[in-house]
């Protein structure tokens, strides 16, 4: 739209040149933002003493304390991470007689990055951006190097190997207890010339530059700790549960950072308050077609962070958040946040569970794969236009 | 070999002098290495003569460098000229080094630390053949032809400076120097004749000789020991097969082909591509530098290099000559003396460029040449055999293969490799376009296209510059107001109102739909409206007899209430200050549309009264569904409260009940025939009236029942007073009707979704535990809360949002009933496992919403899709529906009327397998 203002206003000749005849604009959808309890308390107003949040809260932060990385497990990825940064830092200033490919720039990213890493998973993510395409050679050749020079810097300190393997986004280099993903990109202007055969993948390339403005998104805008502490706390229940695995880290920064700070006095709210949250924004469709989600800081204007799920998925990360917030609501945090094991590892959400005479079931999918045109195609279209429409 | 090195380097100055300036330099050759001691004595001479000329040297060297670049300068029209002096101060510069028998450390110990005779001489000659381009030529030409016409030569050094005014004062300022040089061009005349074989200064010399084929003299004189034809570039065993060569077809054939070559010009030349390579010393053209690098390991080339060094012939360095066409153009009268100079001479000067001017060019090519690395080493992968061996290779980036590694390197090196390199590796790669004749004729076409598209566009531009500015307009204004824009974008002339609503979705075409189904029929509200209006009049009626009847012995109770005015404010207390705004509005409003005939008989119990009596009934007012507009199809049960003034008791119930039907028949009009049947229900504290069709329910509340229940005022007539709960639910209801009028009843979509969600509850026992005025009040909160005005689709999918949030899930924060004063939960009598399955079944409609199922959720059949008529932006979009269209018709088309979901799912899944 700031697009067309500019175009009608100036009368740039360019309009024919951007393809798109004057009245073939996507539709405009005014989405709306779904109930948010928080936003709508004026209209209603607690009527009741507020429920003794003291054991969810005691729940959430002892498994928060769980879920922290360890000391020892930060400075084991600390050292891998500063070490592969070195040798990268030292391809990009002084490539020598490395000539698989150009490198840009590097840039830590991801949960390392972020200050959200979990414990158990010390993997940190670099983001590689080569000056040169990203052909699959150009990857291997790199990560031989970076094994070579890595491998030299790790024998200067006395410490072990470190192997490193290729894989579609990139390479990843193991150590003995930590492991980096190096993730490889490429320029913005060399992402159109990308071949399906040659190169890393479209999608996974542009995944990785919009790695690095999540990264500084998040250094600018979510760096209170209780975001922190929330995006681990539903990290881990997401991994849980088999209808909010799809939902990506990013989708779940935002979602943190929404139900911490989006509130009419913008102070962190307390984090009991903003985990019953998440789960009624989930429960209540925020992440469901129609609904106008959580807009994307770090895509253009007017896309949603959800849009990444398809239609199935939405339905399923729905329904599960909305089975869990029913648990948590009769007392089974301690399930849902996984300190306690449900049933010997069933997962909590796909089972019916009596609490104090209350039966708690799950719900069935409302998604179907084939259901009659008329309702996919329109769907389909939503979550196209989501995406373009400007 | 050190001198012929020198030799060498010497003559390859000069050689690139001769050609340049169309000289045959052949003569030079041979004659050098016997020339050192005349030139020596020429040196020697010149300094001989030059002592009195030392002081007036220097200054005249300077002032000589000065005009020659001043010369250049002023030629510098000419690329010719310019070029021709700047190769005159190279050749001067190599000079020194390139002639070591000649007496260099004897200017040495002159000691002229800036000893640049060389230069100046270069400079002195440099101009001379400058100007003898410019017109001088043939006079400095006659200088050094002196050979054959010595004759004219005294006289032309001088004047050909005077020829040049410009140069004269410097000239004259030393004109022992004139002098001296004079000496030496006679000296080398003199050794010129007696060698007969020029030496190197006549090569160097051959400026402005317009060098003649004729002139080139055959080697035979300096072929000695070994018989080298020149032009063959071959040795001969002895002077007899020489010679036998010399008549051979081959020689006769090269020879002239020479010739021909060198009388067309360049046009051989042209004919190789822009990057051949030339080796000089064989005069083979190869085609790259791989095949430069072949020949030079060649065989034959080695065996003419070894023929060389035996001749003590200058080698040229095995750095390829590169022919470049486009230069060659430039010089054309030069081409001849190439051709002339067939001899050793040309070895370094084949090109017969105009080296001079493109030295530089040169380099940066030569430069280049190197500078093509081989990229992509790692996209070519090795096919090893068994034993290891590279068999063959493959490149990834082209899709070739090769079996040899040179053409495996060749390839690496070649444009069609780093293209595909640059395309697919390295953006930044710089690969060198061809301009090929056809990507010429491309790009032309490609500009013309251009052209013609801006003239298009300038064109429609001006045509549409009405819609443009419309365009702006709206854009400028109001893009940011989203649909709006739209509409009036596109709709023009399409009669959009300014609003500019959305167009309705499907779930609102979904929503009224079914509001439209459940709305009650036309005839089923007048029903109800004249039955209540006949039992509000009755009641009216009832009410005044009773005043009349009650008055005195009620005057002296409550002495309080004598006018009407009071009354309004009395009945209620203090906790309905609030109530009683609301009552005053709602009473009117009630009142007005329950019948025409003014008895007001909701709003205004005590109007009738005329007097200042107390009457024991003081007022009626609708109450639930009817007040709140909320009737459902198939709703039979409406309610009536009648405010009491003292406490009701069972007598004045039954006295009512008792009374009424007779009212009741008065107030009715002789001609209906409606027969009311009156029933006490005593538990209920109310009476009903009921018609057959339509039963209303009167109850007998007071607001003095709210009063705290204390002292024996109560406990006075607590037996015959109606139930006290009923009463106060009869006052609630009163307070509920007025809250709703005022709140619920003036949001968008508000009252179609409580009708709806009503629709629901009956139909769902998973909700029907949700009483109609909690649910009243949560719709309402939700659509308050809303930030905007809602369609009914949005607002209903918001009220599912909002339960499957858990809004009524214990750890919630209630439904505030804001007709209390304490914070009462409106639900907060609801068993959690309700709770729970309300929100469960919310959860489930709220998805199915939100996949299009909201006829499942409504319990109704999927409506088809409408056309929108909204405009050119949904073209395709309204083709495809309409075929959409088109099966749901045939479908519903085949007679099945489905009522439930299953079944609608079913006859989904045998429509889909008929398509």
């Amino acid at each position: 739209m700031v697009r067309g203002a500019g175009r009608g206003g100036r009368g740039i000749p360019g309009r024919g040149g951007m393809g798109r005849p004057p009245f073939s604009r996507p539709r405009v959808l005014m989405l709306r933002p779904p109930f948010d309890l928080i936003l709508a308390e004026p209209a209603f107003p607690r009527c009741k003493p507020a429920p003794d949040d003291a054991a969810l809260t005691q729940a959430l932060l002892k498994r928060h304390a769980e879920l922290c990385p360890t000391p020892t497990e930060q400075s084991a990825v600390l050292s891998i991470v500063t070490k592969l940064q070195t040798v990268l830092d030292n391809l990009v200033v002084a490539p020598g007689d490395f000539a698989a490919c150009q490198l840009e720039e590097v840039r830590q990213v991801g949960s390392y990055k972020k200050g959200t890493m979990m414990a158990g998973k010390n993997v940190a993510d670099i983001v590689v951006i080569m000056k040169t395409l990203p052909t699959k050679e150009a990857v291997e050749g790199l990560s031989n190097k970076v094994n070579e020079e890595l491998n030299k810097l790790m024998r200067a300190e006395g410490l072990g190997n470190v192997s490193s393997t290729c894989h579609e986004r990139g390479f990843t280099v193991t150590a003995a207890t930590a492991a980096v993903r190096v993730l490889v990109t490429t320029l913005h202007q060399n992402l159109r010339k990308l071949e399906p055969e040659v190169h890393l993948d479209y999608k996974v390339i542009s995944s990785h530059l919009a790695a690095i403005r999540h990264s500084r998104w998040f250094e600018e805008n979510a760096h209170h700790s209780s975001i922190k502490v929330l995006i681990r706390l539903l990290r881990d229940m997401c991994a849980r549960h088999s209808g909010l695995e799809p939902l990506t880290p990013w989708m779940i920064d935002l979602l943190a950072h929404h139900c911490i700070m989006n509130n009419p006095a913008r102070q962190a709210l307390p984090i009991n308050v903003a985990f019953r949250r998440s789960l009624s924004l989930l429960a209540g469709g925020l992440f469901l077609p129609g609904c106008a989600g959580l807009p994307d800081p770090c895509e253009a204007a007017h896309s949603r962070a959800h849009t990444a799920l398809d239609l199935a998925a939405q339905d399923h990360a729905a329904a599960t958040a909305q089975t869990l917030l029913r648990v948590v609501a009769r007392g089974g945090h301690r399930y849902v946040l996984g300190l306690q094991a449900f049933e010997g590892g069933k997962d909590i959400s796909t089972e019916i569970t009596v609490w104090d005479g209350v039966v708690v079931s799950p719900l069935a999918p409302a998604y179907h794969d084939s259901p009659e045109p008329m309702d996919t195609e329109d769907k389909d279209d939503d979550g196209i236009q989501d995406g373009v429409a400007a | 070999m050190m001198a012929a090195n020198n030799y060498f380097g010497f003559t390859h100055g000069g050689t690139q002098y001769g050609a340049a300036t169309a000289s045959a330099a052949y003569g030079g050759q041979t004659g050098y290495a016997v020339a050192p001691a005349a030139t020596a004595a020429t040196y020697g001479t010149q300094r001989a003569a030059a002592t009195g000329y030392d002081t007036a040297y220097q200054a005249a060297a300077a002032t000589q460098a000065a005009h020659a670049h001043a010369h250049a300068a002023a030629a510098a029209a000419s690329a010719y000229d310019a070029s021709k002096s700047a190769y005159y101060q190279q050749a001067a510069a190599a000079y020194p080094t390139a002639a070591p028998p000649q007496p260099q450390p004897a200017y040495d110990t002159t000691a002229k630390p800036a000893y640049s005779t060389p230069a100046t001489y270069a400079q002195q000659y440099g101009q001379g053949g400058a100007r003898g381009s410019g017109g001088a030529k043939p006079a400095y030409g006659s200088v050094y032809t002196a050979t054959t016409a010595a004759a004219s030569y005294p006289s032309q050094p001088y004047t050909a400076p005077a020829a040049q005014p410009a140069k004269q004062t410097a000239n004259r300022g030393n004109s022992a120097y004139d002098t001296a040089l004079y000496n030496a061009a006679s000296m080398y005349v003199a050794q010129q004749k007696t060698g007969g074989g020029g030496s190197g200064w006549k090569n160097y010399n051959k400026s402005g000789v317009g060098a003649t084929p004729q002139r080139r003299p055959k080697p035979q004189p300096k072929a000695q020991q070994l018989h080298y034809c020149d032009v063959c570039r071959i040795s001969c065993a002895g002077p007899q097969t020489y010679k036998e060569h010399l008549e051979g077809q081959k020689h006769k054939k090269k020879e002239a082909a020479v010739k021909v070559a060198a009388a067309g010009g360049a046009a051989g030349a042209r004919a190789c591509g822009a990057s051949a390579l030339r080796c000089e010393l064989c005069d083979v053209t190869c085609t790259g530098a791989d095949a430069y690098a072949a020949h030079v390991r060649g065989i034959k080339h080695q065996k003419v290099v070894k023929l060389h060094t035996m001749l003590g012939k200058p080698i040229p360095s095995t750095e390829p000559t590169k022919l470049t066409p486009a230069k060659k153009t430039v010089a054309g009268a030069p081409k001849v003396s190439f051709v002339a100079s067939g001899g050793l001479s040309t070895v370094g000067a084949s090109s017969s460029v105009p080296r001079p001017a493109d030295k530089e060019d040169e380099k940066v090519e030569e430069e280049d040449e190197p500078e093509v690395q081989p990229v992509g080493q790692d996209y070519i992968e090795e096919i090893r055999g068994d034993d290891g061996k590279a068999l063959s290779f493959n490149c990834k980036l082209c899709d070739c293969k090769f079996n040899d590694p040179n053409a495996k390197e060749m390839h690496m090196k070649g444009r069609r490799h780093r293209l595909q390199y640059k395309k697919k590796v390295q953006p930044d790669l710089e690969v060198k376009v061809k301009p090929s004749m056809h990507q010429r004729k491309l790009a032309e076409a490609k500009a013309q296209r251009m052209l013609v598209r801006d003239e298009l566009w300038a064109r429609r531009r001006m045509h549409e510059a009405g819609e443009d500015d419309e365009r702006a307009y709206w854009e400028g204004a109001d893009w940011w107001r989203g649909p709006h824009h739209h509409h009036h974008h596109q709709g023009m002339g399409m009669g959009y109102g300014p609003v500019g609503r959305r167009p309705e979705t499907s779930d609102d075409r979904h929503v009224l739909a079914k509001h439209a189904e459940i709305y009650p029929p036309e005839q089923q509200l007048q029903e109800i409206q004249r039955a209540v209006s006949h039992t509000e009049k009755a009641l009216k009626s009832l009410s005044d007899a009773l005043a009349d009847h009650a008055r005195p012995k009620n005057q002296a109770g409550k002495a309080v209430i004598k006018t009407e005015d009071k009354k309004d404010d009395k009945p209620e207390g203090k906790e309905d200050g609030r109530d009683n705004q609301l009552f005053s509005f709602v009473g009117e409003g009630e009142a007005a549309p329950a019948s025409g005939d003014g008895a007001g008989a909701g709003g205004a119990g005590g109007a009738p009264v005329g007097g200042p009596g107390v009457r024991a009934l003081k007022g009626v007012m609708r109450v639930g569904l009817l007040a709140k507009g909320l009737l459902l199809r198939g709703d039979r049960d409406v309610r009536l409260v009648v405010l009491c003034h003292d406490r009701p008791t069972v007598t004045l119930l039954k006295r009512v009940a008792n009374d009424l039907p007779h009212h009741l028949n008065k107030v009715k009009g002789p001609n209906e025939d409606a027969k009311y049947k009156v029933e006490l229900q005593p538990a209920e504290g109310a009476v009903q009236v009921s018609d057959g069709t339509v039963n209303v329910v009167v109850s007998l509340t007071s607001a003095v029942m709210r009063e705290p229940a204390e002292g024996g005022d109560i406990k006075r007539d607590d037996k015959d007073v109606l139930p006290r709960q009923k009463c106060l639910d009869a006052l609630a209801a009163l307070r509920h009707a007025k809250w709703f009028q005022a709140r619920a009843a003036s949001l968008q979509s508000c009252v179609i979704i409580i009708r709806i969600m009503r629709d629901l509850c009956r139909r769902i026992p998973n909700w029907t535990p949700l009483n109609p005025y909690a649910m009243e009040l949560l719709v309402s909160g939700v659509m308050q809360s809303a930030s905007g005005a809602l369609s009914p689709g949005e607002a209903l999918r918001r009220v599912m949002e909002a339960l499957a949030g858990g809004l009524i899930l214990e750890h919630g924060p209630g439904l505030r009933d804001p007709c209390e004063k304490e914070l009462v939960d409106a639900l907060g009598n609801m068993p959690a496992q309700k709770r729970e399955d309300l929100t469960a079944s919310a959860q489930q409609f709220l998805r199915q919403i939100a996949f299009r199922q909201i006829n499942k959720v409504l319990d109704m059949e999927p409506l088809p899709k409408v056309k929108h008529a909204s405009g050119g932006w949904k073209f395709p979009r309204k083709r495809r529906r309409s075929n959409t269209d088109a099966d749901q018709d045939t479908h519903n088309g085949d007679g099945k009327v489905v009522k439930t979901e299953e079944k609608a799912d079913v006859s989904e899944i045998n429509s889909n397998a008929k398509k």
